[in-house]
Parts: C-alpha cells; structure tokens; sequence
C-alpha cells in the first residue's frame, strides 16, 4: 500500500470534505426561538416499520399548523414544524433530535416514536435544556423511574392503558385469563401491569407468552392459548405484529372460545385484519368515538382536511399540541424553564376531555377508555366505540410510579 | 509540501480547525470519527485478509455495551472505561474468531452474521443487564481522577476521539506493514501458496480477526459516551451491511478509504434524510450509479485522480 | 389437547411454516448457485411481490390471477435489473454486487412506500381457502393446509425443471463451470439473466403467499432476508435440495421450538445456525469451495 498523498489530491479531498461539511447550514436559516415563529422539532419514523404511526403524527401536525395559522398563531408567533426522519432507531433520532436542538435552535420536541427513542433523547434533554412533550411514547418509566425534569407525558402510559381494561374486566363474566405480549420492553410492562391488575380484581391468571418482534407465524402461540383454554385472552402487540396475530387468530377460531382483549385498539390493526377483529375490546388511548364537543369537531375538521378517520396517534398527537399551546400561552414564552414552570399542573380540556399535567412525575392525569370494535355503517372495517369510561385518579398511577400497588 | 506532510497536515486540520466550527458540526464530525475508525477496522478483515464478514456489528456493539454498563454501575473514568470496553470486545472475539477461521468466503461472512445477531437476541432478551429492547440510557462521561475532566465536553470529547483515531490509525498501519501484514495480503492474494510458504493461514486470521475487533470495539466504546445510550440496534446485521458498504464505496484494501467511505455515507444519510422523505431512493440510485462508474472507492478514485496529474 | 392432537397440528404448522421459508430462501440459493452473489434485494422483491399482488387481486378480484401475476411482473422486473446493473459487473470482485443490491433494495423500499403509503394492505381469499377444517376436535385453517401442500407442488416442480429438462440442465452445469458451457458455445448471460428473473419471481410468489398470514407492511422485507440466509446456510448455499431441508428443519424448529422453549425463540435459528457451520463448514448439502 503507497501512503504517498499528492499536495493536490489532499486539497481536493479537503475541499471536498469542507464544502459536504459546511453547506447544508446555507441551506437552513436559522432563527432565534423567542421572536419569529415558534418552531416545534417533530423527529419521528417516517420510513421504516412504525412508518405508519409516523404518517398519524406528521398529517396531525399539519393540520394544527393550519388551525393555528388561521387563529392567528400563538402569542401573536406562527408556528412551524421540523420533521425529520429517525426510522424509529434510537440512534437516529437522538442525532437528528440534536440536530433540531443545536442547529436550529430548537428547544421543543414531540412526536418521537419508539420507547427506546424517548428514553434515548429522555436523558439528553438537560444537556441541551430542550423540552420533550410526549404524545405516544407508553413506557412506564418515563414517568417514573426514569423521570427527568425536561420531560412530560400529555398521553395515557402504558400501564394506564392495562389499567383500564383491567379495571372493566373486573365485572365481566370471564374467569381465567392468559396474556401474550410482543418480547420487548413495552410488551413486558403490559403484561406485567395486568396480571397484577387481573389477580387483583379476583380473576385467575393462567399463564403467558411472549412473542418476538417481527415473528410471522403465530400458531405455535395459538396452540399454547388454546392448551391453557383461557376465558379471555389480554393481547399486548402493536403494528404489524397485532394485525398479524390478529389476523392469524382468527384463521384459526380463536375467538370462538375466548373473549381477545387488548391494551391498546388502533384502526391501524382494525382495517387490515378485517372482520377478524370484530368483538375486540380492550383501552384505547384516543378514539374518533369520543364524545365530547372538542372531539366532535376535531373529527370533523380532520375527516374534512385529511380524507380519513383520525386515529389513535392523530388524536394524541393533536391533545399534546394543545396542550403545550396553553403552556406556551400561560408561559407567555418557549425558553425551556419557564414552560416546564406553566406545564406543571397545567389543566387542558381537549379532545379526551380533561388532562392535568402533574407536578409530581409530569404526567397527564386523563380519563381510561374501554372500546369494542363494532360494525358501522358505511365503514369497510370494524371500528371502535366507546362502551366505558374511567376517571383519572383510578387510572392514573400514584406519582413517579409505573404499577399500583 | 511534501507528501510525508499530508498526514500531519490532515490531523492539525482536525485539531485546529474544530474550535471555529458551529457546534453541531463538532458532534457530527465526531460521529463520523467514531464510524471511521469502526469502518477501518473492518477493513482489516475484509481488505488486507480476504475475509467478508457480515457480522462486523457484533463488535461496535460488544464494545457499546460493555463501556455503557462499566461508565453506568462503576465510578471508574471514562478513559479506563474505553479501555476496557475494547479489551472486552476483543477478549470474546477470540473463541468466535476461532470458529468462524474454520470456514472461508461466504459460509465465513454467513457464520459472523450469525454471531452478531446471537448477540443481538442476548442484548434483547437479557433485560436485567443490557436493558431490553429500550438499551442503556443516561450513560456519563465519567471524570477521571485529579480534576481530569477535559474530556467531558463536547470539544473535549471530540479531541478524545481523535486522538483515538489517529493512534488507532497509527497502530493498524504499522500492523499491515509488520510481517504479519504482509502474511496476511500473502494469504488474501493466494492461501494456498501463503501455506505452502510456511504460513499457517488460521492462526494468522485469527489473529487479524482479534485485532479488528479490538479497533472495532473501541469504535463501539467511544460510541456509547458520545450518544449517551447503547441499544440493541448496533448489534443489528442492518449496521453490518451499512458499514460493508462504507468500506466498498471508500475502497477496501487502504485504511483511510474506509474513514472516507463511512463520511460519504454518514453525511450523505443525514444529510440526504432532512431534505427529502424518500432519502432512501436517492441513496440507493447514488450506490447503484457508484459502482457502475466508481469501481475502485473514493479513495482509490481519488489516487488515480492524483496520480494522472 | 391431547397429545395426537397437539402433534397432528404443530407437524402441520410446521410444515406451513416451512413451505413459506422455502419460497423465502429457495429465490436467494438459486442466484447465489449461479452467479455467486448474495442479493442483498431479496427481501426488497418479497415485499414488492406481496404488494403487487395485493394490487393485482384488488383490480382484478381474483387471488389467483394475484398468486400467477405478481411473480410475473416481479420476474420481468428481475430481468431489466439484470441486464442495466448486473451485467457489467460479472467481471468484478463481489463487493460491487453487494453494493448495487443494498442499493437496490433501499431503492425498492422506499418505491413502495411512495406507491403504497406506509398502511398495511391486505387481500381477501377466496372462500375455498378462507375456512377451516376440523382436525381432531380443532379448528385448522384451511390456507395453511395449502400453503404446504402448495410449497410441495412448487419444489416438485422446480426440481424436475433442473432435473429433466434441457434448460434445468444447463442452469446447472453453468452453476458448476460456467466457463465450460460458455466454451461449449450457450449464451451464459441468458442463462444468467433467466435465473436471476426466476429467482425474483420466485421471492415475489413468497410475498403473495405470506399476505394472508401477516398482510402487505413495509417491514415485511428486512427480516426476511435474514431468515433466507439462515435456510441457504444451513441447506449449503446454491444446493436446491438443501434449500428445501433447510427449510423443514427451521419450521421444525421454530415451530416446536417456539413451544417449549419459548424465551429462546430470537436465537433459536442462529444457534441452529452456528452449529451446522461449525460441524459442516459448507452446509448441509453444499459443496466446499
């Protein structure tokens, strides 16, 4: 190997590396957060596996930009979005989350995706005195033991959603339960929280699984349901891995001998597996379903806007965003210590009713949802409705806690 | 300037320039330092030996890991931690590189794959230690003793890397250029003339395979301080093709076309990701137009450019 | 469930299992036998087979114009991507492959994201595959019964096109010595060109078959060719026969394994892995270089 470097072939690479280097800041202009438009940095999946749920976030921000530009703006500021694309991997997103923060000033950061994500930029945040307002991350700890001053949580945690359906299972005819989860840390909490929960309320808990991301053939899961021949069976899964569980399920009569019960409903697993799902109840962390008149109008507004039904991520992205709103109105500013300051304790009546952000853990204490996927007219797909409602303080967990006891 | 001066000029560029330069472009310059080194690293193995391994993540992530938990549950200083975060990675890659020399070609690049997402699978399931899925977060830049915290800035950490960097450079030159390297390009060109020279092929890949994993892990070690988490992405086999790749399109076969490689490719994946959705399209098309036109790397590109003038 | 029961239908899982990781894997081990390449694409085409055929079946209402059509388009398309990328490169190092078909498959991802969206898509089947059949006393899906018995038609099929035909012949003589029957006066671009369309055609039909199961994602593809690698390794990469066995054993063991020892479920496949490779360097049925 010759290490012999011409004088004009290191200029050229040195030219070449400075202009990669130093271009793309040319391209941005950069604007001091105080005065000018507020701008909120949204680092989220827009390719890759979660791109679907990414897609929920970026048209819902779209939509509040609208609605605030035509109210004209907040504190008399514009607002404006910075998307960029993490592929849901947390070292992507820590990098491009830095990037909002360090060149372009950005302080406020939302619509971050996967769990290890939030906790990844969770423990950056004082470091770069930013401000993380969490519209979908379900990790327990975030708000707990994990907890970090910069961070809050505007949507229901994960265990507030196995709470819940726990809570309504209580009174319901079925005896004996069996859960499977997805292998991962969310999938775990789930499942943990609603043993504790299930045995609580004098049900017999059976048994469990776990299932790795990504796995494409269930049965040998179904089989052990099907050995245990549980009552009711609580289904921790998300994405693709839910619709083809549930897809798979029903392939096989799983519920014909047992009631499919689950933490979280989105349309997203609804649409693609079809009828399958018909029956399904379980929490839901927002659906189109709720009434309130908050709701009703943002469902028609965005049924109008964005041709289609909002859905879960839609709808707890749009209550983040009005919350951290009111916070910046009550704050009368975007500097970072004086939002955290108006957001604790913070109260919001928004599309899922009321949300008080607490002082003690930051999270958003709101009501639970229990839904049932129903037929409705005019819709292809099962839906979900409300059947029952839960207040804050039986769902919400004691301060900096991720379980009840 | 002579061309023994390039070298230097090219380190006091990176030592003097940084100051004057916008702080995020300190962070992104240290990332691509870090995933040269990784890069380079590789190239050992893939360049100078012949061996394609697909696993090479298993390394970035074993020296990720072990650093993040030291730097997590001991009071022991960052540099300490580096340090054994490599020794670490390297340790376990010694039985895996035995049992991977058994085999050549692609069963080797298959076996490494194999190895990386067995480790994978480990740092996912073992939630007590390794976090789960979620990973180690929060993870300090540890001072060391005497008042040494120099290096838990952002300008400081960058020098750590670079220097780093440049020793490791240093060291993997004067390894290629031992006879141990010229054994290893003997058995590159042809093994079975290196054997019949006296060589014993395996015990010389085995211990190229060790070397690179002692870089590699250290590229991994100073990963976890700088982001300040570890997941179990960089075990994934999608890093190892990332990192094959930045090694072909810099040209294999050189240490510093790999550094070049991983900083085209970086900063054409950052870069290209904030301007456009469909960054995925455009990286792709440039690969496909690259090794139709490019066939030699960047860097190799780049000498014959220097040497026709 | 008594224990026949239990047996009866995990064997049939299995088998299930194992003839959708045969349309996986046999694709990959075909190219690779000829033309020593890994193609990096090859979950990038599964996923752009089940999409196609996802939109073949809503246009046409028909499953099985989607199940015939979809790898007929992905193959055509695997011979264009042949002749403008592959072909100059024959004569270079395997670094370049792996290049154009990483880039390939980046390419072919994000493609479908644009012409799709990022929602899931699902077909319908038709009503002779949607039921169920009752085996000892359970529910049994019948689209997994032929899905097996599907994957069988398909390897017998494939295997006497190698075997008795003047073509099969020559994609295996070009596999072993492609110098020899370039000397012998046979086109071996054509036969390369040939073998690579089937190849994606055959990734594709793996992408059709899977939609019923699991529905047309965007993730679809990027464990799938790990998955392939792992069958191809075990089986001894280019070997058709060990393609096939390889599939069975990981059904096998991902569908018992999955069932007793169900924390081990991630790492199952690679262990299975590992210790092929450690005792049969080349695979199962490979040849050693």
């Amino acid at each position: 190997m010759s290490a012999r470097i011409g004088r004009r072939q290191f200029l050229v690479t040195g030219a070449a590396a400075a202009g990669v280097l130093a271009a793309p800041p040319i391209l941005t202009r950069v604007w001091a957060q105080g005065s000018g438009p507020i701008r909120i940095g949204v680092p989220t999946a827009v390719t890759g596996t979660f791109a679907a749920l990414g897609a929920q976030v970026v048209r819902t921000c779209k939509l509040v930009q609208k609605e605030v530009d035509e109210r004209g703006g907040i504190l008399g500021r514009k607002v404006e979005f910075l998307f960029d694309d993490t592929q849901g991997n947390p070292a992507n997103c820590v990098r491009k989350a830095q990037e909002m923060v360090e060149r372009s000033q950005v302080n406020l950061l939302t619509g971050i995706m996967a769990s290890s994500e939030a906790l990844a930029v969770s423990a950056k945040l004082q470091e770069w005195n930013a401000f993380f307002l969490s519209a979908i991350n379900g990790a327990g700890e975030l708000t707990a033991e994990k907890y970090v001053p910069n961070f809050f949580r505007a949507n229901t945690s994960g265990p507030m959603g196995a709470r819940t359906i726990a809570l309504y299972l209580k009174d319901a005819p079925e005896k004996t339960f069996y859960a499977i989860g997805l292998d991962y840390a969310w999938g775990h909490s789930s499942v943990g929280v609603f043993e504790k929960e299930i045995q609580r309320a004098g049900k017999e808990f059976t048994g469990k699984v776990f299932a790795p991301q990504g796995t494409k053939d269930y049965s040998t899961y179904i089989t052990k349901i099907r050995q245990a021949s549980p009552n009711g069976l609580y289904v921790a899964m998300t994405g693709d891995d839910a619709t083809a569980f549930y897809q798979q399920a029903a392939q096989f009569k799983l519920g014909d001998k047992l009631q499919m019960v689950t933490e979280l409903v989105d349309i997203l697993n609804l649409k693609p597996a079809g009828d399958a799902t018909l029956g399904l109840v379980g929490s839901s962390r927002y659906t189109s379903s709720i009434d309130t008149p908050e709701n009703k109008a943002f469902v028609k507004r965005f049924e109008a806007e964005v041709k289609d039904v909002p859905d879960t991520f839609d709808g707890e992205q749009y209550q983040a965003l009005q919350v951290l709103f009111r916070a910046i109105e009550k704050a009368k500013s975007t500097e970072t210590a004086a939002l955290i300051k108006a957001m604790e304790g913070l109260e919001v009546t928004s599309v899922k009713g009321k949300v008080v952000m607490r002082e003690c853990d930051h999270q958003g204490a709101q009501q639970g949802f229990v839904v049932k996927a129903v037929k409705r007219q005019g819709v292809a797909y099962p839906v979900p409705e409300v059947i029952k409602t839960y207040p804050a303080d039986v769902i919400t967990p004691p301060c900096r806690k991720s379980s009840y006891s | 300037m002579s061309a023994r001066l390039a070298g230097p000029a090219i380190v006091a560029a990176l030592v003097v320039v940084p100051p004057a330069l916008p702080v995020f472009l300190v962070t992104t310059l240290t990332e691509v330092l870090i995933l040269g080194l990784f890069a380079m690293s590789l190239d050992l193995l893939v360049g100078y030996t012949g061996l394609d391994s697909f696993g090479h993540a298993a390394v970035y992530g074993l020296g990720a890991y072990t650093t993040a938990l030291v730097l997590l549950h001991t009071p022991l200083p960052l540099p300490v931690a580096l340090a054994i975060g490599a020794a670490v990675t390297a340790l376990i890659a010694l039985p895996i590189a035995w049992l991977c020399t058994r085999t050549t070609g692609v069963s080797f690049a298959m076996l490494t794959l194999a190895f990386a997402q067995l480790l994978y699978a480990i740092a996912y399931k073992w939630q007590s230690v390794t976090g789960g899925s979620d990973g180690l977060a929060g993870v300090p830049r540890t001072p060391g003793p005497l008042g040494m915290t120099w290096f838990t800035s952002r300008l400081g950490y960058y020098y750590m890397v670079v220097a780093c960097v440049v020793g490791a450079f240093l060291l993997c030159r004067a390894f290629v250029r031992s006879p141990v390297g010229t054994a290893l390009l003997g058995i590159r060109d042809n093994e079975r003339k290196a054997s019949a020279l006296g060589y014993n092929p395996r015990v010389y890949k085995i211990v190229v395979f060790v070397v690179a994993a002692l870089v590699g892990g250290l590229a991994g070690a100073l990963y976890a301080p700088f982001a300040g988490f570890a997941s179990p992405d960089l075990f994934f086999w999608l890093l190892s093709g990332q990192v094959l790749v930045m090694v072909i399109i810099g040209g294999a076969g050189t240490l510093a076309g790999p550094i070049v490689g991983a900083a085209f490719f970086y900063l054409l994946e950052h870069y290209l990701s904030g301007i456009t959705d469909s960054w995925a399209l455009v990286l792709g098309l440039i690969f496909i137009v690259f090794v139709l036109f490019v066939p030699e790397g960047i860097w190799g590109a780049v000498r014959r450019g220097a040497s026709v003038s | 469930m008594e224990l026949t029961a239990f047996l009866v239908t995990q064997s049939l899982n299995a088998a299930a299992l194992a003839a959708l990781l045969f349309f996986i894997s046999i694709g990959l081990t075909l190219i690779f036998g000829i033309m020593r390449i890994v193609n990096f694409a090859h979950g990038a085409l599964y996923m752009l087979g089940a999409y196609t055929g996802f939109s073949l079946a809503l246009l046409t209402g028909s499953y099985w114009l989607a199940l015939v059509g979809a790898p007929v388009i992905v193959g055509a398309l695997g011979f264009v991507i042949e002749a403008v990328v592959m072909r100059p490169l024959y004569r270079r190092e395997h670094g370049a492959f792996l290049l154009v078909t990483f880039g390939l498959a980046l390419v072919i991802g994000e493609a479908i994201r644009l012409g799709w969206g990022p929602e899931p898509r699902r077909f319908a089947l038709p009503p002779a595959l949607a039921g169920s059949i009752t085996i000892l006393g359970d529910p049994f899906p019948t689209y997994r019964l032929f899905l097996a018995v599907f994957g069988a038609v398909v390897a017998l099929a494939l295997w006497q096109f190698l075997e008795r035909t003047r073509l099969g012949l020559l994609v295996r003589a070009t596999a072993q010595n492609a110098e020899m029957v370039h000397a012998l006066g046979t086109d071996v671009h054509r036969v390369r060109a040939g073998v690579f369309a089937l190849g994606c055609a055959l990734a594709a039909l793996g992408g059709v078959m899977a939609v019923p199961l699991v529905t047309a994602y965007l993730g679809l593809g990027v464990g799938v060719v790990v998955d392939a690698f792992v069958i191809v390794i075990i089986g001894g990469m280019g070997s058709f026969v060990g393609s096939i066995v390889g599939s069975v054993i990981l059904g096998v063991v991902q569908t018992f394994g999955n069932y007793y020892l169900p924390d081990l479920a991630l790492a199952a496949v690679y262990l299975a892995m590992i210790a092929v490779l450690v005792f049969r360097p080349a695979g199962l049925f490979g040849q050693r270089e």
